[in-house]
């Protein structure tokens, strides 16, 4: 189960982000997660809570916004949502596509007090 | 009392500490010279008893190092160093995946003046290891034909990211239901870049196409690097 090793990274980023900021208490942690990545919220939310236990985080929301994977096609430019992970330009058919969206796994914003 | 709410944007990559250290870990590996590839599959699909076939030949040609990956033993170290080829075992202690750091720590254990290619074998997962960037050229999928024909559909992340992909127990394709014509669709449908191989490790069928792929990828690396 990898979301211990990515919760680590969260942790990494709250404490370098509260080290500059005047903060009491982390209310809510919203993250990005790329539908092309392996990182699953369910598992996320469970090692968070592990993490948050005794630290400024206890108590804290977590919110995992899932981030639909988008490409473009590298023929005819046309930007489109790749819903099954099956790569194919619906305009030309071409299969040479670039992911533009979905392998993010990014903190996004911290909610504190 | 009055409350002093606020939100805070961050927009931090997680793993930028592993990330980072890839970095440094692929500089490495530029500066010697040698093209290291990280090596993926479940457990049991087929991995080191590739290795197992493929150092053989290999060696002939080019020097070889191994970083076998695992989760508690040495058994797959103890299998490469019987084919005499320099191999550090790295135990993840029940980590699930390895990482750059972990790979950082044993390079220095390895003869860099002698090292074209770098073998990575990872922990058996399809799953965890496809996030974590170690540093090598590209990724190379050991999957079994016998794990079933809908395997490349239900993982595509690692899919999608690997330059080639082995299937592996071709010797068995009779005695399963597999389809191998929908396992390529799908692989190509996700990926349509990847290299497919279609090998037995038991009966040794198609290895060599596999193995003169990757001795071409270790030539056409050196000749780039310059």
């Amino acid at each position: 189960m990898h979301e211990m090793s990515l919760m680590g990274g969260v942790f990494e980023v709250i404490e370098q982000t509260i080290s500059q900021h005047e903060v009491k208490r982390v209310l809510q942690v919203k993250l990005k997660v790329g539908e092309l990545t392996n990182a699953e919220p369910d598992a996320l939310q469970m090692v968070f809570e592990a993490f948050c236990k005794d630290t400024i985080c206890e108590g804290a929301e977590l919110i995992v916004e899932r981030v639909p994977v988008r490409g473009r096609c590298r023929t005819c430019q046309l930007e489109f949502t790749v819903p099954t992970m099956f790569f194919l330009c619906p305009n030309c058919q071409n299969t040479s596509i670039e992911v533009i969206q979905g392998e993010e796994l990014l903190l996004e914003s911290l909610e504190v007090e | 009392m009055e409350s002093n709410r606020r939100e805070i944007e961050v927009m931090a990559n997680l793993l930028s500490s592993n990330d980072i250290q890839a970095e440094v870990n692929r500089a490495h590996f530029r500066k010697n010279n040698c093209l290291a590839i990280n090596v993926l599959g479940s457990p049991g699909a087929g991995k080191t008893s590739l290795l197992e076939k493929t150092l053989p030949l290999l060696i002939v040609d080019m020097h070889v190092g191994v970083i076998e990956g695992d989760i508690f033993t040495s058994k797959d170290a103890d299998r490469i160093a019987a084919h005499e080829v320099p191999v550090i075992q790295i135990n993840t202690g029940g980590g699930c995946h390895l990482d750059s750091k972990m790979v950082s720590k044993v390079l220095p254990e390895f003869n860099w003046q002698a090292t074209d290619l770098m073998i990575i074998e990872n922990v058996g997962n399809l799953v965890c290891p496809a996030d974590f960037d170690l540093g090598e050229a590209f990724k190379v999928i050991v999957l079994s034909i016998v794990e079933g024909d809908d395997k490349p559909a239900k993982y595509p992340v690692i899919f999608r990211n690997a330059k080639a992909v082995v299937l592996n127990k071709m010797d068995l394709e009779a005695l399963t239901d597999v389809n191998m014509e929908n396992m390529k669709q799908d692989i190509l449908a996700i990926n349509p870049d990847i290299q497919i191989f279609e090998v037995s490790c038991r009966n040794g069928n198609g290895l060599q196409a596999w193995i003169s792929w990757l001795s071409q990828e270790v030539t056409t690396y050196q000749e780039n690097n310059g």
